[in-house]
């Protein structure tokens, strides 16, 4: 019976991955073959150099935002770690995804929306910014606070719930804090991964509005905080 | 307390992880106020067992059980049985010495927090009882200094100790225990079989223990299982000395396992 669910779990995720990949691929073809339409559009005055201060504005309302995936995303790691049984298929599934996903690197989810926002659409909006947010955060975010429950010891688990305490005691009073360093390590680094990327459209943009290569400081600021914020999340990282 | 004198009652028990028979059909009777162990070789179905009378098994998705398990005259897969209740009535102690990782003090008061209204403990109440608690397993005058400490720096003896004690404030019926001196060394386990027998007539014991001179010297009634079956269950000393089962006759007198 067990084999069953696993083969139909299996099933789902390769098609999951395959559906994932066509869709990979018929967008490059689609963009490759019509390499004329990118180049009509680059004429237009749809991006000026009040883009370069409207996306600092969309940057800042980011914020919120950013603060809602990430908490979204540790709410379902603990989900998926605590609540679903690690044998049921909507477990393997999400897991799997998610990890396809969160080994996409960065700098591919930023180059990405880069060029979807400079080439293809011509315009920055809020909600082309969410995606890359989320793209960029939830699986990584999803993956290392499992990772970071994961390690809380199974004698832990089982000896409060001997003494008969609930699903929810347990991970309040235990796997919450056991992990908590842990996941300020990991908002740590989806920060840093989140200035990158910002980093790159800011300049993207700057460049490709003004023309030249002469990138402005704030560019140069945000590389220097999402070094600086990776760096703090490893030291915090670093104890345990 | 069950009229008939047993505190868990099995019939018919059989249990399946996926496709595989664990337990099969078990019927067994444990008396009250007595230390009964469960010997075996590895993989018998011993802590399968005994996991199953807190219904801790049932957190590994595809366990199923089928056949009757009362405890203290209840069935315990009745659909108004309480978890929470139950884990208060069958405390269990594991393999390795678990305390929480917080102070040894708050490991006392953890198990009867859960249980009780928040923040009905006042601090007098509670010390008194991890006062109790810790004296009943021997361990107050070691540890009142300590009790701010981590409970997981104190020595595996200790830790062992501390298991059991933060199971009495809950006043539980039966304490399981699953190999509970396989982590100590031999201070460690008379330690523990001492206070197994001390606190004996209060509570009922079930053990499982790879180890047969322990079962020897501090049962009162001894199960032999072997792959899933439940073999003999006799008393202590006529199981080891006149094994009715060849079976059983094979592994006391160390033939096998």
């Amino acid at each position: 019976m067990n084999a069953n669910i696993m083969n139909r779990s299996e099933l789902i995720y390769h098609t999951i991955a395959i559906v994932t990949l066509a869709i990979f691929i018929i967008l490059l073809w689609n963009f490759t073959s019509d390499v004329s339409y990118v180049e009509d559009q680059t004429s237009s005055d749809v991006m000026t150099e009040e883009t370069v201060s409207t996306i600092y504005g969309l940057l800042y309302r980011m914020i919120p935002s950013f603060c809602g995936v990430i908490l979204f995303s540790i709410a379902i790691s603990f989900y998926l770690e605590e609540w679903l049984h690690q044998t049921s298929w909507q477990y393997q599934i999400i897991e799997r995804y998610i990890a396809i996903l969160a080994r996409v690197p960065s700098l591919v989810v930023g180059i990405l929306a880069v060029y979807f926002i400079l080439f293809h659409f011509q315009n920055i909006t809020y909600y082309s910014l969410l995606l890359t947010v989320v793209l960029l955060v939830m699986p990584f975010t999803i993956r290392s606070t499992q990772k970071a429950i994961q390690t809380v010891d199974m004698s832990v688990r089982e000896a409060a719930y001997a003494l008969g305490a609930t699903r929810w005691r347990v991970v309040t009073s235990h796997v919450f804090p056991h992990t908590f360093p842990k996941i300020l390590a990991v908002i740590g680094t989806a920060i840093s991964r989140i200035l990158a990327v910002a980093a790159l459209l800011v300049a993207g943009v700057w460049i490709y509005v003004s023309n030249s290569f002469n990138i402005p400081k704030s560019v140069i600021l945000m590389i220097t905080g999402a070094v600086i914020v990776s760096v703090l999340s490893s030291l915090l990282d670093w104890k345990k | 307390m069950d009229t008939n004198n047993y505190s868990i009652e099995t019939e018919n028990l059989s249990l399946w992880y996926g496709d595989f028979q664990a337990l099969i059909d078990v019927s067994v009777n444990i008396p009250t106020g007595k230390i009964t162990s469960l010997i075996g070789p590895s993989g018998c179905g011993k802590t399968t067992l005994l996991r199953c009378f807190n219904r801790v098994n049932e957190r590994y998705g595809n366990v199923t059980t089928e056949g009757e398990i009362k405890i203290l005259g209840k069935n315990i897969y009745d659909p108004d049985v309480s978890l929470l209740e139950l884990r208060k009535t069958v405390g269990m102690v594991f393999q390795r010495p678990n305390p929480l990782p917080i102070s040894v003090y708050e490991n006392i008061l953890f198990g009867l927090r859960i249980h009780s209204p928040f923040r009905s403990l006042n601090r007098t109440q509670a010390d008194e009882i991890v006062e109790e608690a810790l004296t009943a397993v021997f361990l107050w005058d070691d540890l009142k200094d300590k009790l701010k400490m981590r409970a997981t720096s104190l020595q595996l003896e200790q830790q062992q100790k501390l298991c059991i004690a933060r199971l009495l404030p809950l006043k539980p019926q039966v304490i399981l225990m699953d190999e509970p001196c396989s982590a100590l060394d031999a201070k460690g386990t008379l330690a523990v079989e001492e206070l197994m027998s001390v606190l004996a007539g209060s509570y009922t014991f079930l053990i499982v223990t790879h180890n047969m001179a322990q079962a020897k010297r501090v049962s009162d009634e001894c199960i032999y299982m072997f792959l899933g079956e439940l073999i003999e269950h006799r008393e202590t000393q006529a199981l080891f000395e006149t094994p009715e089962h060849p079976k059983t006759a094979d592994y006391v007198q160390m033939r096998y396992g």
